[in-house]
């Protein structure tokens, strides 16, 4: 089951929700862990043992940690040192896990994975070092743990939460309110909308093309780049958008995953607002410890006594941004196109870092504003470029072909067959994503001038209100991809 | 706190860095703004400072820098 399939919106999640709400508050917790076993079993079957393994491994390590804090005859820096040991043991059980299944096929190894492991071990990792830290107590409930761990409109895809973000909130059985439940479903309405009426319909272009990219001109290419980059971001944040509307029905915020990314300043920028809860994750657990550990601070300063503040102070901050570009790169799968991909990021950003200080000078001299719109579209554009190349690869079957597509739009580039070429779609298609997409790109500008959309629809009289709503569900019910003639496609993020 | 001034005034140019509660919520100092300013902090008050010491309440304002600066040097 996909959070897409009417299945979900229309079948588990209503059932989940009323019973939910018949049992007793108490019980509450009982009903959302149930369903996410549940949930889990229709998808992996057996592989929910690993899940469990997880589960069991995150809520001792906690109160193994909790208990050699609070008991242990050493103190200071043999404590660190012993809880230090206790983290490393808890987390080699959870990320071995995701090892096993998702590397073990660079010798050769193929396994089906537990849906959502990718997900759920990030926050296992992240529960157990706060934990380590001394930023939230270890919990002495397995069932808040097992929750958090589990909740099923999160496990396949995100976002990635922590602990202090969702546990309190699923354990805690609040009744369904009337305004959660609406605003819930519209929210998930949204999400459905732009992955049938903009992501699947766009499917088509992408598969022809990337599958076959040699026999079509550079144009016809970079249609395809373009169409792919629309198709995630709608995919993924559609997906987001039915995941978080159903985390509000049962009144628990799940951490937004997109913040308009297309209207990012730079590449830095883009990663603020695009999968978020991921750059936080690798920003709280790779990026700050690894800039503060001893090794390479002793190498900042090694760098400082030779060239000066002015080079040692990129020095901590760049080795640890390889490192997480690294991981943001693997963490998505093992293929050298996601590696690439992560290099791609970690380069432009290295060079977007040294470059801040004296283009801030330059723009400055030049008295260019920054603000006006004919340099916003500039710096918007190249972003846009940025964007799309990064994807190129990413979607590619190999760095080789990424380099093939790019050698094709580069040097074979007619724009006027764009108009004679057959992208498996026809007018009818093309007319209504390209519909589907200004209505989401204006909706992206309303959302970055802070205007919520469902607000300014909740406060419009009840026959308007309605109508509007009633409105959208048509368009998805008369013009979504479904049906004779179109494929449901897999949600993209599910798969990593 | 003057030195901490000084040191935020210098990472920091143009920002009422003395009354601003928003350096992070704000975007004003991003995360390796946060590693040049925990550098500076350790040397100048010679004490270490954790990656769970690196949370945006901490480091929303120069009031919060110094009360996590004043935390430190008791627990050194």
């Amino acid at each position: 089951m996909e959070y897409h399939l009417l299945t979900y919106s229309l079948l588990f999640l209503p059932i989940v929700a009323i019973l939910y709400q018949l049992v007793p508050a108490r019980f509450r917790w009982l009903v959302l862990l149930t369903a996410d076993y549940l949930f889990f079993w229709m998808v992996s079957k057996w592989l929910i043992i690993f899940l469990l393994i997880a589960t069991l491994a995150t809520y001792g390590t906690g109160r193994i940690l909790a208990y050699v804090t609070e008991h242990s005859s050493v103190k200071g820096k043999q404590l660190t040192k012993k809880k230090r040991w206790v983290l490393a043991f808890g987390i080699a059980i959870t990320l071995g896990m995701l090892i096993v299944f998702k590397y073990l096929k660079v010798f050769g190894l193929s396994l089906i994975a537990p849906i959502g492991i990718s997900y759920y071990t990030l926050q296992t990792i992240s529960y157990m070092t706060d934990v380590y830290r001394g930023t939230i107590k270890a919990d002495t409930k397995l069932a808040r743990i097992a929750l958090y761990l589990s909740f099923f409109p999160q496990i396949m895809e995100g976002p990635i939460s922590k602990y202090s973000q969702t546990a309190e909130s699923l354990f805690a059985g609040k009744r369904i309110e009337y305004n959660n439940l609406v605003s819930g479903y519209q929210r998930i309405l949204w999400g459905l909308f732009k992955k049938m009426m903009v992501a699947d319909r766009l499917a088509p272009v992408i598969f022809k093309i990337f599958g076959d990219y040699e026999k079509y001109d550079g144009a016809a290419v970079a249609v395809a780049v373009v169409c792919y980059t629309l198709q995630l971001y709608t995919e993924f944040s559609g997906g987001m958008d039915i995941i978080l509307g159903s985390g509000e029905i049962f009144g628990v915020k799940l951490p937004e995953n997109f913040r308009q990314p297309f209207f990012a300043k730079n590449a830095s920028d883009f990663w603020r607002r695009w999968h978020i809860t991921l750059g936080v994750w690798l920003k709280d657990y790779i990026f700050y410890p690894l800039s503060l550990a001893k090794p390479v601070k002793k190498f900042a300063k090694k760098i400082k006594g030779i060239f000066g503040i002015g080079v040692s102070k990129f020095v901590a901050p760049t080795i640890a941004l390889f490192f997480v570009w690294l991981s943001n790169g693997i963490w998505h799968g093992a293929g050298w196109t996601y590696l690439f991909y992560g290099m791609y990021y970690f380069v432009l950003i290295f060079i977007e870092n040294i470059t801040e200080e004296p283009i801030g000078k330059l723009i400055e001299k030049w008295h260019i504003h920054t603000n006006k719109l004919g340099w916003r579209l500039l710096t918007g554009m190249k972003l846009f470029v940025i964007i799309n190349l990064g994807e190129l690869f990413f979607r590619a079957k190999s760095v080789a072909q990424g380099f093939g597509m790019l050698g094709k739009i580069c040097t074979n580039f007619h724009i006027t067959v764009i108009g004679e070429m057959d992208f498996g779609l026809d007018n009818y298609d093309i007319l209504l994503s390209m519909a589907g997409i200004f209505i989401v790109f204006v909706v992206d500008i309303l959302h970055e001038k802070d205007i919520s959309i469902r607000e300014k629809v909740a406060s419009c009289r009840l026959p308007l209100r309605w109508g509007f709503w009633y409105a959208v569900i048509f368009v998805i019910i008369i013009f979504g991809a479904y049906g004779a003639g179109y494929t449901i496609v897999d949600m993209i993020y599910a798969a990593y | 706190m003057e030195e901490l001034i000084e040191i935020l005034e210098e990472l920091l140019p143009g920002e009422d860095v003395e009354h601003c509660t928003t350096l992070i919520d704000d975007h004003i100092l991003n995360s390796f703004g946060i590693l040049s300013l925990v550098s500076e902090i350790e040397e100048a008050f010679d004490v270490e400072v954790s990656p769970a010491e690196l949370t945006p309440d901490n480091f929303n304002s120069a009031a919060k820098l110094w009360d996590m600066i004043s935390r430190l040097k008791e627990d050194n």
